[in-house]
């Protein structure tokens, strides 16, 4: 097949070459971002657009990090989006594998039930939920609290994670907890011991699905926290946007360069989980 | 009550208080607020029966949120579909899938606010780049956001920008998990590339293009982070959206939450509607 | 678990221990006497000291502009004059007032607030904010005396005090040097020609406007298109306003509103001289891309640290009159969950030493105080632009004092965004506005 296959490799590299000219322009907006924010103030406006930011400043990220303008608390609405994001990763969790591991592996009366309500609960937007969701949030005094933002993205992500959590345990042979209960192991024990160790991928699948989404979320936290010292990082920027519309483009777009970076991060080093994640959830829905 | 059935409800607690609580009791206190006139700060609800859904028949500004909506959801719907497959089917053609496929997913790891200030600042109508490059290409620019019949459109780009990498990451497991031997069985038969495509391939992707279809749906129908940023709503109303209007009516101008949560039940409603139809339609006549 | 990991409260000063007994024994010698009573006073003193905790006060405003860096500045140096921290906390102006509605009723507002004159009315019905008595105004030196007449009464409403004003941000004319003498348009000295009319404003926009990608006039900092600020400017200048005199019916329809909802019309579609809707005039501004700018006196700090060549003039006279928009800032103080007399006194202190510096602020923010001392000031006065905006004293117009101003300001924006994008025509425009603004509810 080697040989013959010549003409088909160059018009296979043909089609490489122009996805990446392609993806070259994809990344673009994101290129443009950085380079802005990069680039002093009078650089920003000037055309031709200029791609590599000559003279290189940080004083825009100095600013938004650090600078006296209280405009600004980057510094601390990432803080709070990762504390914000981590605790709802970790209550998801917790709750959906809990909650998938009954249905997948247990009979009881009303298993059924539960699963269908969860499933269709899924079609539920989020937006029908939101001012009764704030009533009962100033309710029990959680509004600009980090639970107040924690337990209802936890709640939206829940049905979603028992849903793919119920799944996977559904895939995994019996064996081993046929074995382990012979030998008179409790139900936790099976659960903490096995399924979940064996759970890895799914469960990591499962956590960067959950991150990104607490991470990125924006309606719900830009009506539940009034604090601004409370926003997280989606909420502070799109702030900032309206904040600096005197000034230049130089400390929003260091912002969003900064909101875009433990994503990035995350994205990097595990990238075959996120493709995992979306796999498993993709072809089943 | 059986041993099991109580370690099984144990296990189940935590999860459903936390679902009980945030998301079922919501969902029917929301349908209760609509027929009060509760408003922040107002003590007191009354019983208003269907007064606020009566009041959304005149709502004007409600309605043009509404048709926006829909018109942003129908609209995008065919390139958020197209667009992604064109690419998984290149990227399987192609050579460094997985590189490339890295990177047109990386757009999607950013948050709606990100993306909004990333393309507001492209767009920006006098010195933003896009514009500058297209008319050093001799193309028309205007200022895409500005421009009533252009800026839902600007913000349907933005999004597909936005979430292509997602549907392709999909589609390429879609694709995936149709088996070679068709496309070879076929191939004997004289049927290749596109006969190929339409005879086997979308068949089999049904399902996935369904999945797409109706997670597009709910999503759209709830557009707002974008609009906020790269337009408010505007021009004028152009790009009002119905969570823009609902946010605004509950949060905003009258903190009104009897007359927000109707709206939002006529947003599930139309969402219901809508998601329905596209099942029926993609539904359709299966053949295996 | 609150989230308030900021708040870290002025530490009590932890002075002398206990007073010592100074006479145990009977007898007691007299250098025990001096040295007991000498640190029984030096005790007292620090006990004195110590029984004046610092507080922190939390401070919410809008100031986005380039004023908002001075302000910082300035809270500072009254934080290292008065040992008072400040939490600042700064939001764009809608979402400010947004966010004060809800927060200060749920317990969460901030100690103090900078607010609009226009927003007094409606957070003063709706009970946001507390009454300022004129006892206790007076003794913290603020009489009517020291303040011009139009911006004492605006903290007023209903025959109460709810706030004090602070300064006076309104509009003025900025020209680009460079592109005004590109286009011709500068005398022999240098100087611009400064329109003193619609007419020969719009034919120099033309001349400027002939040139590529420039724009000859623009009202607004971002987004011209649904400036409302700019837009009640020029309402005001034709003797017209949001609401008719009884402020109860909407007199955006009023044949001398149409008037300025057409040529506001005009001016991108038909005259051409104007930016697209959502372009960001300041920029547009310091690149060289447009001529004229009406826009608020807070740019200006802003435009010399960009260091663009600009000239600032009065307001021409558009239509009737030569009005100029001016919208006072205030300080107020949002109703507390429970009173706290150390944070009053500190927010109070506060607004003292801000009145006191007054000059600084006007000097380095570029706002007009709104007490009379600082017009005086020879730096003041030395300041060209300063002397502009001081200018324009007799012509300023502010806001009607209606608890609805804000939601049919709220309501005006995206209406007036159709009328310049050209989606509505002006009429249809301002008599839905006019209907809409009806119908709000009291």
């Amino acid at each position: 097949m080697a040989r013959a296959g010549r003409p088909l490799d160059r018009q296979r590299w043909a089609l490489t070459a122009a996805l990446l000219a392609l993806a070259v322009l994809w990344l673009s907006p994101i290129a443009w971002v950085v380079v802005t924010s990069l680039k002093p103030s009078a650089d920003i406006i000037r055309l031709p657009p200029e791609w590599i930011p000559w003279p290189a400043t940080l004083t825009h990220y100095h600013e938004v990090l650090l600078g006296s303008s209280r405009t600004a608390r980057i510094g601390r609405a990432f803080a709070n989006s990762l504390v914000v994001a981590t605790g709802s990763v970790l209550v998801v969790l917790a709750t959906s594998a809990m909650a998938a591991y009954p249905l997948a592996r247990m009979r009881f009366p009303g298993r059924d039930l539960v699963f269908v309500v969860l499933v269709g609960s899924l079609m539920i937007p989020n937006a029908v939920l939101l001012v009764p969701q704030y009533v009962l949030t100033q309710r029990l005094g959680w509004l600009s609290t980090y639970q107040g933002l924690i337990v209802p993205e936890a709640a939206m992500l829940f049905a979603f994670g028992v849903f793919l959590l119920r799944q996977f345990f559904l895939t995994m042979p019996r064996e081993l907890e046929d074995a382990a209960l012979i030998d008179g192991a409790g139900p936790w024990q099976v659960f903490s011991r096995i399924i979940l160790p064996l759970s890895q991928p799914v469960l990591a699948a499962l956590a960067i699905f959950a991150f990104r989404s607490a991470w990125n979320d924006f309606l719900w936290p830009l009506i539940a926290v009034n604090k601004p010292e409370m926003f997280p990082l989606p909420v502070a920027l799109a702030l900032l946007r309206s904040a600096y519309s005197s000034e230049s483009y130089g400390p929003i777009m260091a912002g969003a360069a900064l909101s875009a970076l433990p994503l990035l991060v995350v994205f990097v080093v595990a990238n075959r989980r996120i493709v995992e994640g979306v796999r498993l959830s993709g072809l089943k829905g | 009550m059986s041993r099991q059935t109580r370690v099984a409800y144990a296990f189940l607690a935590p999860g459903l208080l936390l679902f009980a609580t945030y998301r079922l009791y919501p969902l029917l206190e929301g349908l209760r607020l609509s027929f009060t006139n509760a408003r922040l700060g107002r003590p007191t609800q009354q019983w208003v029966g269907l007064a606020n859904y009566a009041r959304l028949l005149e709502d004007t500004r409600f309605q043009v949120s509404l048709w926006n909506t829909a018109f942003y959801t129908v609209a995008s719907t065919l390139p958020i579909l197209a667009v992604p497959l064109v690419l998984a089917l290149a990227l399987n053609r192609g050579r460094l899938k997985n590189l490339l496929r890295s990177v047109f997913f990386f757009p999607f790891t950013l948050s709606v606010v990100t993306v909004g200030l990333a393309w507001l600042w492209l767009l920006d109508p006098v010195v933003g780049p896009f514009n500058y490059y297209l008319r050093a290409l001799g193309a028309p620019a205007r200022s895409w956001l500005a421009d009533p019949h252009t800026a839902m459109w600007a913000i349907i780009l933005t999004t597909v920008w936005w979430v292509t990498g997602y549907y392709l990451v999909v589609y390429l497991a879609g694709l995936q998990d149709i088996p070679r031997e068709l496309y070879e069985a076929a191939a004997l038969d004289g049927a290749s590339g596109g006969r190929a495509f339409w005879a086997i391939t979308l068949p089999l992707l049904r399902p996935v293009l369904l999945f797409v279809v109706v997670t597009h749906v709910i999503g759209s129908f709830q557009l707002f982070g974008q609009v906020f940023v790269l337009t408010g709503g505007g021009p004028g109303d152009a790009t009002r959206t119905v969570v823009q209007h609902l946010y605004e009516t509950a949060f905003q101008n009258f903190f009104q939450f009897g007359s927000a949560s109707a709206m939002a039940w006529v947003l599930f409603a139309v969402i219901l509607a809508f998601s329905l139809l596209q099942f029926r339609l993609l539904r359709g006549h299966t053949e295996y | 678990m609150s989230g308030h990991g900021n708040g870290v409260a002025g530490g009590e000063r932890n002075g002398g221990s206990g007073a010592p007994s100074g006479a145990r024994r009977p007898g007691v010698s007299r250098r025990a006497f001096v040295a007991g009573a000498g640190a029984a006073g030096v005790a007292a003193w620090a006990r004195g000291a110590a029984a004046q905790p610092k507080a922190t006060i939390t401070y919410w405003n809008g100031l986005t502009g380039a004023d908002g860096k001075v302000m910082d500045e300035l809270i500072d140096q009254f934080t290292r004059d008065s040992g008072i921290r400040i939490e600042q906390q700064r939001l764009p102006w809608v979402d400010l007032y947004a966010k004060l509605q809800v927060a200060v009723p749920a317990g969460e507002g901030p100690d103090l607030a900078l607010i609009h004159t226009v927003e007094v009315p409606h957070f003063a019905s709706d009970g946001v904010l507390e009454v300022i008595d004129d006892a206790t105004a007076a003794g913290k030196g603020f009489r009517g005396e020291d303040y011009l007449p139009a911006m004492w009464q605006g903290g007023t409403f209903q025959g109460k005090r709810y706030s004090l004003p602070l300064d006076v941000p309104q509009h003025i004319l900025y020209m680009n040097l460079k592109v005004m003498k590109d286009a011709g348009l500068t005398g022999s000295d240098g100087r611009p020609r400064v329109p003193t009319g619609r007419d020969e404003l719009v034919t120099m926009a033309k001349r400027i406007a002939a040139k590529a990608d420039t724009f000859g006039f623009a009202i607004g900092t971002v987004g011209p298109g649904r400036y409302t600020w700019g837009f009640h400017n020029l309402l005001w200048q034709n003797g017209a306003n949001v609401y008719a005199p009884d402020l109860k019916k909407a007199g955006v329809a009023d044949p001398a509103a149409l008037e300025v909802a057409e040529f506001w019309a005009a001016l991108e579609g038909q005259l051409k001289i104007a930016p697209p809707a959502n372009a960001n005039c300041r920029d547009a501004f310091i690149a060289g891309k447009l001529g004229m700018w009406i826009a608020g006196s807070w740019n200006f700090t802003g435009l010399r640290e960009a260091k663009v060549e600009f000239v600032a003039v009065p307001v021409p006279r558009l239509f009737k009159q030569a009005v100029v928009w001016a919208m006072p800032h205030q300080y107020a103080f949002p109703k507390p969950k429970a009173a706290d007399r150390a944070k009053r006194d500190a927010a109070w202190a506060h607004v003292r030493w801000m009145t006191d510096h007054v000059a600084e602020w006007t000097l380095k923010a570029g706002q007009v105080s709104a007490s009379r001392k600082a017009h005086s000031d020879p730096r003041v006065t030395a300041d060209p632009v300063l002397r502009a905006l001081l200018s324009q004293a007799p012509s300023w117009q502010v806001g009607q004092p209606t608890p609805k101003w804000v939601a049919a300001e709220n309501l005006t924006r995206p209406v007036i965004e159709a009328v310049y994008t050209g989606q509505k025509p002006a009429r249809a425009a301002m008599e839905d506005l006019a209907r809409q603004i009806n119908a709000l509810p009291d």
